[in-house]
């Protein structure tokens, strides 16, 4: 108290000359429009951005909760996201027609999993046996071979990609139905073999490749790829190129082929076989 | 020494009635006007205590304010000017300070004194008034152009009424 009051006395004419020069502002300002004005304006554009200092802050010391409701906020989006639910319902229903009785029923399906660098590849679908997918069903994407059906869970299914090695193929040449098995050398992921077409077949490069429909999995004339390069191989048989139709890099949609009529064709087969 | 407040009183009324009948009424071009009532604050003696300086500073200012409608400007400036006026003093104190019985006039100091003396306090004063009455930075030259002649002509009325009025 005592220090106050001889920092008072001490600096008196100042804080004298502060007062008054208070006073003569108050004065000012209460009289005068424009002064009032433009003392209004300044204080406001302080406080604005004081405010706005101040709330960056606060907006900075906050971001980790608003990264927290961002990130809920994400998911929920994406709950609500089409790709988030499937169809609970095939969707592919089986038409009754009385003129043409139906062989191939088609499935679509999205590729959910996917590799074209390993030996033996598989693709894995979004559809699986609630959606009527059963194994050793034919997969095509825009009408071309993708592989086959291996296993089936409930919701999912496993597929043999056509760049596998245990993956074959029924396939002939669309000009003169020459037809022999297409399997893949495991080399790239564009190019698949076909063997065993007689060697007086006339080739040209850039032949239609299409499948042969002589299995029960896949129907005939699905593409398959067309003749890049062929070689005679051991003297009696040519070997085929054949570069894909499809890239198997880029695959998303895809169709799965149910074959109505496959069990009629295997009972057939089996019985005459054995006979 | 005891007459000394009857006649400063005096000089005050005497001054702002100048002012404001005579002196506001001049404005040379839209630019100049005078302002001798700081003549008040300029012959206050040497040991005028601080606080009756700045409290008739702003008096001086005030009523002068009420007269000619700017209320607060000239209190503002006047109040501000006063506050110098011991620092100019202590700057422009000759080698063996200023001698009891003396008040700050041509008279007792000399011309240039009086001249350098009156020239900075009412430079500061005019600086104040002028900028607070256009309260903006904007048109900065063409303001201090006004404070500049403003300033001439205070200054010479000032100094003019040194040798027509307080000749002793």
């Amino acid at each position: 108290m005592k220090n106050l009051l001889r920092f008072i006395l001490k600096y008196y004419f100042i804080l004298l000359f502060v007062v008054f020069e208070f006073f003569g502002f108050v004065i000012l300002i209460q009289n005068n429009n424009f002064h009032r004005s433009g003392f209004i304006n300044f204080k406001h554009a302080v406080e604005g951005n004081f405010a706005k200092r101040f709330l960056n802050a606060k907006d900075y010391l906050d971001l980790r909760n608003q990264n927290r409701a961002l990130v809920r906020e994400i998911n929920n989006l994406y709950n609500l996201q089409k790709n988030a639910f499937r169809n609970a319902f095939n969707n592919s229903p089986e038409i009754l027609d009385t003129l043409l009785k139906q062989h191939y029923v088609y499935i679509d399906a999205r590729v959910i999993n996917n590799s074209t660098n390993k030996q033996r590849n598989y693709i894995t679908l979004n559809k699986g046996s609630n959606d009527g997918i059963e194994p050793e069903m034919a997969v095509l994407a825009n009408n071309s071979i993708v592989g086959v059906v291996k296993k089936v869970s409930p919701n999912f299914s496993s597929v043999i990609s056509a760049l596998n090695r245990d993956f074959a193929i029924s396939a002939k040449i669309k000009k003169n139905n020459y037809f022999g098995p297409v399997t893949w050398d495991g080399r790239g992921y564009r190019e698949v073999i076909l063997s065993e077409i007689p060697h007086h077949v006339d080739i040209q490069i850039g032949d239609t490749i299409i499948s042969s429909g002589f299995s029960t999995t896949y129907p005939e004339g699905i593409m398959i790829g067309t003749v890049k390069d062929f070689e005679l191989q051991g003297g009696n048989f040519y070997q085929l190129t054949v570069t894909l139709t499809i890239d198997f890099k880029n695959l998303t949609n895809v169709q799965v082929v149910k074959n109505l009529m496959k069990q009629e064709q295997i009972d057939l087969e089996t019985s005459s076989t054995n006979d | 020494m005891i007459k000394v407040f009857p006649r400063n009183i005096l000089r005050f009324l005497v001054l702002v009635l100048i002012q404001v009948l005579i002196f506001n009424n001049i404005q040379f071009s839209g630019y100049i006007n005078p302002y001798v009532y700081l003549l008040f604050i300029l012959l206050l003696p040497f040991e005028t205590p601080g606080w009756l300086l700045l409290l008739s500073a702003f008096l001086l200012g005030f009523t002068v304010d009420i007269f000619s409608e700017t209320l607060g400007m000239h209190t503002i400036a006047t109040v501000f000017m006063a506050f110098i006026r011991p620092y100019v003093l202590q700057i422009l104190a000759p080698r063996d300070g200023y001698e009891s019985g003396t008040y700050p006039r041509i008279y007792y100091y000399g011309f240039l004194w009086f001249l350098k003396y009156t020239v900075i306090l009412i430079l500061a004063h005019h600086f104040v008034l002028f900028y607070l009455e256009i309260f903006r930075f904007s048109d900065f030259f063409r303001t201090f152009l006004r404070v500049i002649l403003s300033s001439s002509f205070s200054v010479f009325f000032i100094v003019m009424s040194q040798y027509i009025v307080f000749r002793k």
